[in-house]
């Protein structure tokens, strides 16, 4: 793929939930490969809006979602969009469901066809790399929220995407948990799009930063 | 799972209202205030779970699930289920008024039924087991209520003995869907929650 | 989850009492249930169509349920005509129909068409949760009426959490198969609404013990019967009662 075409490229995308009112109005939004975005923005701005429209779960009205180089619209398209761009949900609660673990960190892994033997190996390099390992065997539905929220970190970083989308990341973590968190984005994740309101975090773990305001993403 | 306005007798008709409405009082009865909010989330739940489709080959099954609701539940999976199919009744036209207490008969005397086996194993430490009885539980109240179904059918007027017949057969591979869904959830909840489990079992042993 | 797509209307329907329309529906679906007799089946059915034109639902999810109602009742008509005896009619291959077989046939297809219309004309019209404080008015059990109440309450909640744990799903490439795979996930999926209401509930009721709840709720409010209503009750039971006596 030429370098020079985005991993992900949104143009003039308008949207609206059903009977509300236009959140989205000819926004343009643009991540490269290798780029590192921060996504700012009031609540109720629309940026979950926005990174649930990247991955296809939602269609905007009007406006065309490029992935990969490739227009994307139908249920379809969005199946190799969600294998090389993972998404990190705004509540873990809303991303895990499996009894234990091991099993949530598999199922993405099983969905892409690895054998048994690979996605028993995937889970146990992507639970060491997060320094979860310990976690593997414990009932999802029992960990605190932090560790919830590293889970899932763990069951995206596990179908091994090539970039990450993530909503709001640090909400309800401890501030050793934020060092934690920012470690382990420099660490093992390239190109990625992070949506919070912690300036801080963001200034420490994106490069550029952009605001999403009045339907638009704007520079910060 | 139901059968529809206008199809069964006047006697077929009364005889589910008045053994429904037995079932619903010995449910209420059981349930103390403090189960009511347990009863009617578990009961949406199960509303929700019912529309989930799950592909079967070529076609695709929804849910049905009132065995697993009985094992939660005991007797309470009657006004439980009574609620459903009303709510279904009204909402999607599925089933009706009048065969409000046949549809909840069929629903869920199996499930009772099946409460009665398989609750003393559902909570076992061995998780074979579990799963064992969590399938049979699904299997054997789908195979039951399409066997009260056909039943009802038949007790209606013998012309509909084919109909009947059809109706048990075209449910034996959704038992199988149901028996290895209703397994598997079992496991989760015994792992998970397994007070859940453990909900209907002082309701069932005789207040 | 849009639960009454009929409830919001304007038609005279919509604003009559849900205690009288209950009454109503109940009576009406009885009546025409035992009926067997063609001659009282059409008039029944008739006024069943009169009520929806007057509830002026929207043809498109109307159609849509009736559509569903009568694909079941096409597999009746495949056997019905066949299996029940009397006098031959007509023949498909080997099988042979019978006059009485068809007859039975078009009674029961009138009987459920007319109960559906009814049931969304009179019931659809109705908000559900009117229908359950009606329900508490016309004396069923308490306890009933609660269970009621709170599955309506909490049916979106849950049905919401159910659309988030699958896009979840979808978002990890989940694919719906005929597979052991497939099946593992969907119990996980049921198991963990199960786990998640299960907990709410808990939580419910000790919100409700922190507002005071001793076993019964107060009726906080109450329908007004007026004139119009008393109106369409007795013009519509007399209706029914002349159905009945046809
Ligand atoms: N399912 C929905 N149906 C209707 N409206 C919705 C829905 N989800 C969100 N909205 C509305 O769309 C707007 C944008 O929501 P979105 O979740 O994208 O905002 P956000 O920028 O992520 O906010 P926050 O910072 O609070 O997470 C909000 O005004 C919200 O009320
Ligand atoms: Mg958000």
């Amino acid at each position: 793929m030429g370098s020079n075409v985005p991993l992900i490229e949104l143009r003039g995308v308008c949207f609206r939930y059903p009977g509300g009112s236009l959140i989205h109005d000819e926004l343009d939004f643009v991540l490269q490969t290798g780029g590192r975005v921060g996504v700012m923005g009031q609540n109720g701005a629309g940026k979950t809006s926005l990174f649930h429209l990247i991955v296809g779960l939602l269609q905007p009205d009007s406006g065309e979602i490029r992935v990969l180089g490739r227009p994307r619209c139908q249920e379809r398209d969005f199946w190799e969009v969600r294998q090389k761009i993972g998404l990190l949900f705004q509540d873990p609660d809303d991303q895990l469901f499996c009894p234990t673990v091991g099993e949530d960190v598999a199922f993405g892994p099983l969905n892409l066809g690895r054998s048994r033997q690979q996605v028993m190996q995937i889970v146990q390099r992507t639970l060491e790399a997060l320094d979860l390992a310990h976690l593997q065997d414990r009932v999802t539905h029992h960990l605190s929220g932090g560790e919830k929220r590293l889970v899932s970190l763990a069951t995206v970083l596990a179908m091994e995407p090539d970039a990450l989308l993530l909503d709001e990341p640090t909400a309800g973590l401890a501030e050793g948990m934020v060092e934690r968190l920012i470690g382990i984005l420099n660490e093992h994740v390239q190109t990625c799009a992070i949506i919070s309101h912690n300036r801080h975090f963001l200034e420490r773990c994106t490069d550029v930063m952009v605001q999403l305001h009045g339907g638009k993403v704007v520079p910060f | 799972m139901h059968i529809s306005e206008g199809v069964l007798s006047a006697p077929v008709l009364v005889a589910g209202g008045v053994l429904a409405a037995g079932g619903v009082g010995l449910g209420l009865r059981r349930m103390t205030p403090d189960k009511i909010p347990a009863v009617a989330l578990l009961s949406s739940t199960f509303f929700v779970a019912s529309l989930i489709h799950v592909p079967l080959g070529p076609a695709s099954v929804h849910l049905v699930l009132n065995g697993l609701t009985g094992l939660v539940l005991g007797w309470m999976a009657f006004p439980a289920l009574l609620v459903g199919l009303a709510l279904q009744a009204v909402l999607f036209q599925f089933g009706g008024l009048t065969t409000l207490g046949v549809n909840t008969c069929i629903m869920a005397a199996p499930a009772v039924a099946v409460s009665y086996l398989f609750q003393p194993f559902a909570g076992s430490l061995n998780r074979i087991l579990v799963f064992v009885s969590g399938a049979l539980c699904g299997a054997l109240a789908l195979l039951t209520s399409s066997v009260l179904i056909a039943l009802c059918l038949v007790f209606t007027g013998r012309h509909f003995l084919e109909v009947a017949q059809l109706t048990v057969a075209a449910h034996v591979p959704i038992m199988v869907i149901e028996g290895m869904l209703s397994g598997f959830t079992v496991l989760f909840l015994r792992k998970v929650k397994p007070e859940i489990l453990g909900a209907a079992a002082d309701v069932i042993s005789p207040a | 989850m849009n639960l009454d797509p009929f409830s919001r209307g304007t038609s005279a329907l919509h604003r009559r009492d849900p205690r009288v329309k209950l009454v109503v529906a109940t009576a009406y679906a009885v009546v025409v249930a035992v009926m067997q007799d063609m001659a009282a089946l059409v008039p029944a059915l008739m006024l069943a169509v009169l009520l929806t034109g007057w509830a002026r639902l929207p043809w498109r999810p109307l159609l849509r349920r009736l559509l569903v109602v009568n694909g079941f009742v096409a597999v009746l008509w495949m056997f019905l005509p066949f299996t029940h005896p009397g006098t031959p009619v007509y023949h498909v291959g080997r099988l042979t129909a019978s006059r009485e077989g068809v007859i039975y046939a078009a009674n029961l297809t009138l009987r459920t068409n007319t109960i559906v219309l009814a049931t969304m004309a009179l019931l659809g019209t109705t908000p559900v949760f009117d229908l359950v404080h009606a329900l508490h008015h016309l004396r069923v059990p308490e306890k009933l009426a609660q269970v009621a109440f709170f599955t309506i309450r909490y049916l979106d909640v849950i049905y919401r959490e159910y659309l988030r744990l699958r896009n979840a799903m979808r978002v990890r490439c989940f694919k719906p198969r005929t597979s052991l795979h497939t099946y593992i996930s969907y119990a996980h999926l049921v198991g963990m609404l199960l786990v998640r209401s299960y907990e709410r509930s808990q939580r419910v009721y000790q919100a409700m013990l922190c507002r005071g709840f001793q076993g019964s709720f107060p009726v906080y409010r109450h329908f007004s019967l007026v004139r119009s209503d008393l109106v369409f009750g007795t013009i519509m039971l007399l209706a029914i009662g002349m159905l009945w006596l046809l």
